[in-house]
């Protein structure tokens, strides 16, 4: 058992092996009684899994409803705004067809009925602004958001990493103080700001990077950039802080008392362990990321459910709204989801208490 | 008498408002820095265009806004062909034409060889569909009546090139309509459409017969448009008569003004529209060009809605109009390329009359107006009358240059003599409640571009924009029928002449009432690398790529 445990723990030969007790142990667990980790897969298919989902569903639902309510209870709606704008110089009468050819006069029961059985089907209707179907539209933006959210939340978190490492490593213990302040600084530049003011040196002053009609990895490098720095302070700021308690819990003494390096102490047993309150954090960042691409889609000009989303809130323009509402709230439940699957991997603990719970 | 064109244009060109027109063509030309075209035009090449918004439809009545604007002018022909300089009308796709005594029917032969993108000829048949949509509208399909085309009744298909339509009442402004960018011509297939067809994302399958076709689109963010290599069919006018000369025009849409400036100064783009006035002094001292065209219509104003009660009273309009220092406004917000407006209707435009002197400042006249009216000076500094203060809304118009920073300036000189005016800044619902109730927004900024007499009725008649609300939109009571019998005469007058008298009476009236206060004339400001040659503008500032050219 001592020698697995060590290949568990992966201390190098020759140094005592660390009981660290939040490791990987189910694995262990898992060699010692195939059948118990079995049982657990099926417990997760038959109970927790169709139950996170259900609950999945009713969030989404209850977005929906949310969100065609309040977009109900706003003055005015989206052919009005379209069709009595007094630059189309439009008669009441015209404008009156128009209305009557859209529906929007009926119920609103009805309306939400007729709605709600639409996005049932995937049929989301078309934007009131330009027509364009809504299907349409999000099929081309999302993509773009997803590729650019991606890349600025990898980014974000080698940058919180990079921070966090820094700054707990004795080596760098001299900046330490400054390196600890930079998050704080990332959090409080201004993302617009930010985004003209690397286009200004980079592209316009030093013709690095090409802002208008890039390719598509060179139209990548500013926005991401751009995107990453505020989401890289959270991350490590909760990095830091986690990577600081850990450092207090007795285990690390343990490790530290049988003859493992610094190194070896931060990378294999500290940053293990402070890494599931950033898995929380980052999860709810990634969620935010999707749907805050407004600025940074804005200013590179780029195509994305931000810039759609900022054009339909501008015309009010309900069929849009909603559908980006609802991927939004998708995204959200998608990742929490994955997170809390996550979790068990990370830390058996928590495997047990959703495996073994009946 | 059956007037031909040659006629019609010889009724237009002399009044003596066209002499103003080419006048102020003349000056304004100063301003548009561009040098000699060094050389024969160079074909080939790609010509990098950036937006400021996206387009939302390539509808052609609907092309109003500039985006939908710029991809139209370049993607469709029209019957005809208005002169920007000179506002004369000249044969594009109509060979020729004839309009009846008293502008009930119009009569257009056509040319007979000119074919839609798609390969479908443009015939007599297509041409009277495409004005029975844009005369009548599909309200099932959302497609709405253009603007530009009153009264019209219905078409006939005489021969293959030659088709008539018929008006309920005379229609005037219907030749100049036709060759405005509302009335560029479309395929059948393209007519079929919806609404949803000619929105974004649908690009490709808009077919028109202009020196562009739209070969690619990527909703929100770029159009491409493409040569076409067999166009051979524009106006006389035109020094080029074949293909156009650049292979492709990038149109990328790019929100952020500094970014566009920017990537202009940097070399990254040819030509951008929508340069800021703020803007205007980095994109000349990079040592590039700066094309400020003219929209040549009704002049970037404020409306006072007189159905209001505290603007109810003559005195008290006369007293905002005395109170804003105009030149101030011009000088201190925008540039030289912001001309003062001395009338509700541009200098550039047809049927102008110099009005300037009802539009004095006069901030002590202002006061003397607001005490007889018997608005008292409060405590605060703001007036009142029976406890009511003088408290006013005007709403900023987003579309309009720098509209929140100049009525931010207007509110500080109107606070000088005691008139507290408030700026309405909203999301579009109430935005578009409020501005259709006198009562919430009793001053509308607006303006509209259009070379045409008609015009003026656009902007003030009950049925058009109604932006003085003298149609009030809750009851459809008219509160002054004198306006609108003036305005309704203006497109109703087949003579020439004598609907330039009825277009000046209009802005006589408007002047007199004090019910409007004229700010600036508006232009169209776009930058341009100094290697791009024949970038031209249609009557109301619409690009034209067609005769561009890189010289590099």
């Amino acid at each position: 058992m001592t020698a697995e445990a060590s290949l568990e723990t992966g201390v190098p030969d020759g140094a005592p092996t660390p009981g660290a007790p939040r490791t990987r142990g189910g694995g262990a667990v898992g060699r010692a009684t195939p059948p118990g980790r079995g049982g657990r897969v099926l417990a997760l298919l038959t109970g927790y899994v169709p139950r996170r989902l259900g609950q999945a569903l009713i969030v989404l639902w209850i977005a929906f409803t949310a969100a065609f309510v309040l977009l109900q209870a706003m003055p005015g709606d989206a052919i009005m705004i379209r069709f009595e704008n007094p630059e189309l110089g439009l008669s009441p009468e015209q404008i009156a067809d128009i209305r009557a050819s859209y529906g929007v006069d009926d119920p609103v029961l009805i309306q939400y009925l007729h709605t709600f059985a639409g996005f049932i089907r995937g049929d989301f209707g078309y934007s009131v602004q330009s027509g364009t179907p809504v299907r349409q539209l999000i099929a081309e933006a999302f993509p773009q958001t997803l590729v650019l959210a991606a890349a600025g939340f990898v980014l974000a978190v080698l940058l919180a990493f990079a921070i966090a490492f820094l700054s707990a490593s004795a080596r760098f213990a001299w900046i330490r103080t400054a390196l600890r302040s930079v998050p704080s600084l990332f959090v409080s530049v201004p993302v617009f700001w930010l985004g003209i003011v690397l286009i200004q040196f980079f592209s316009f002053r030093l013709g690095w990077v090409a802002v208008i009609n890039p390719g598509p990895v060179e139209g990548l490098i500013l926005p991401v950039l751009t995107l990453a720095v505020p989401i890289a302070a959270p991350i490590a700021q909760i990095l830091t802080r986690s990577i600081d308690e850990v450092y207090t819990q007795p285990f690390v003494r343990v490790v530290q008392a049988k003859g493992a390096s610094p190194s070896w102490v931060l990378w294999r047993n500290v940053l293990k362990n402070a890494t599931l309150p950033t898995l929380t954090m980052a999860g709810i960042l990634f969620g935010e990321l999707i749907g805050g691409a407004v600025v940074t889609e804005t200013v590179f000009g780029r195509s994305g459910i931000g810039r759609i989303t900022e054009q339909a809130v501008a015309h009010q323009d309900t069929p849009v709204l909603q559908a980006v509402v609802l991927l939004a709230a998708t995204v959200f439940v998608l990742i929490n989801l994955a997170v809390d699957l996550i979790y068990p991997k990370l830390d058996p603990r928590l495997a047990r208490r959703i495996g073994g719970s009946r | 008498m059956i007037r031909t064109h040659r006629g019609w244009q010889g009724a237009a060109a002399l009044g003596a408002t066209l002499a103003l027109v080419l006048t102020a063509c003349g000056s304004d030309g100063g301003s548009g820095g561009n040098g000699e075209p060094s050389g024969d035009p160079v074909t080939g090449g790609t010509l990098v265009y950036l937006e400021h918004q996206p387009h939302d439809t390539l509808y052609p009545p609907a092309a109003g806004f500039y985006p939908n604007g710029g991809l139209v002018n370049n993607i469709t022909d029209r019957l005809v062909y208005q002169d920007p300089e000179t506002l004369e009308f000249e044969p594009w796709i109509a060979t020729d034409w004839e309009i009846n005594e008293d502008a009930t029917q119009y009569t257009f032969n056509l040319r007979s060889d000119v074919t839609f993108s798609d390969g479908s000829a443009l015939d007599a048949e297509v041409v009277a569909a495409n004005f029975d949509l844009y005369g009548l509208g599909d309200p099932d399909r959302a497609l709405t009546v253009s603007e530009a085309v009153n009264n019209y009744a219905s078409s006939e298909v005489v021969d293959a090139d030659t088709v008539v339509f018929n008006f309920s009442a005379p229609a005037p402004g219907f030749l100049q309509a036709t060759s405005t960018i509302n009335s560029g011509l479309v395929s059948a297939s393209t007519l079929e459409g919806a609404f949803e067809d000619f929105g974004p994302g649908n690009g490709q399958n808009v077919i028109g017969s202009g020196p562009f076709v739209i070969s690619a689109e990527e909703i929100g963010t770029s159009v491409t448009l493409s040569a076409r290599e067999d166009y051979a069919w524009a106006p006389a006018a035109r020094e080029n008569q074949g293909r156009a000369y650049v292979d492709e025009v990038q149109v990328t849409v790019t929100p952020e003004d500094s970014v566009r400036v920017g990537a202009l100064t940097s070399g990254q783009a040819d030509v951008i529209r929508y340069v800021e006035a703020q803007d205007e002094a980095q994109v000349a001292g990079a040592g590039l060009d700066i094309y400020a065209p003219q929209t040549r219509g009704v002049n970037n104003s404020l409306s006072l809605r007189f159905t209001n009660p505290i603007l109810s009273d003559l005195r008290v309009r006369q007293a905002l109009i005395a109170g804003i220092d105009r030149q101030q406004v011009v000088d201190t917000i925008y540039t030289e390329n912001y001309p003062l407006a001395t009338s509700s209707l541009s200098s550039t435009a047809l049927g102008y009359t110099d009005l300037e002197e009802y539009y004095a400042f006069d901030p002590e006249h202002a006061a003397e107006l607001l005490d007889e009216a018997g608005w008292t000076l409060g405590a605060d500094g703001i007036r009142e009358r029976d406890g009511q203060p003088l408290t006013l809304v005007v709403n900023e118009a987003a579309p309009q240059p720098r509209s929140f920073e100049a009525l931010t300036l207007i509110s500080q000189q109107l606070a000088e003599i005691g008139v507290d005016l408030q700026i309405l800044r909203a999301d579009a619902g109430t935005y578009t409640e409020a501005i259709q109730d006198a009562d919430q927004v009793q001053i509308y900024h607006s303006m509209v571009g259009r070379a045409d007499l008609d015009v003026i009725k656009s902007q003030y008649y009950s049925t058009n924009r109604n932006t003085l609300l003298n149609r009030d939109p809750a009851t459809d009571a008219i509160a002054d029928p004198e306006l609108e019998a003036l305005l309704a005469a203006v497109a109703s007058e087949a003579d020439g002449d004598t609907r330039i008298a009825n277009s000046q009476a209009v802005q006589t009236y408007l002047a007199e009432n004090a019910y409007v206060i004229p700010l600036f004339e508006e232009p169209q400001v776009f930058g341009s690398q100094t290697d791009v040659e024949g970038l031209s503008f249609e009557s109301v500032g619409r690009p034209s790529f067609y005769e561009v050219w890189l010289d590099r």
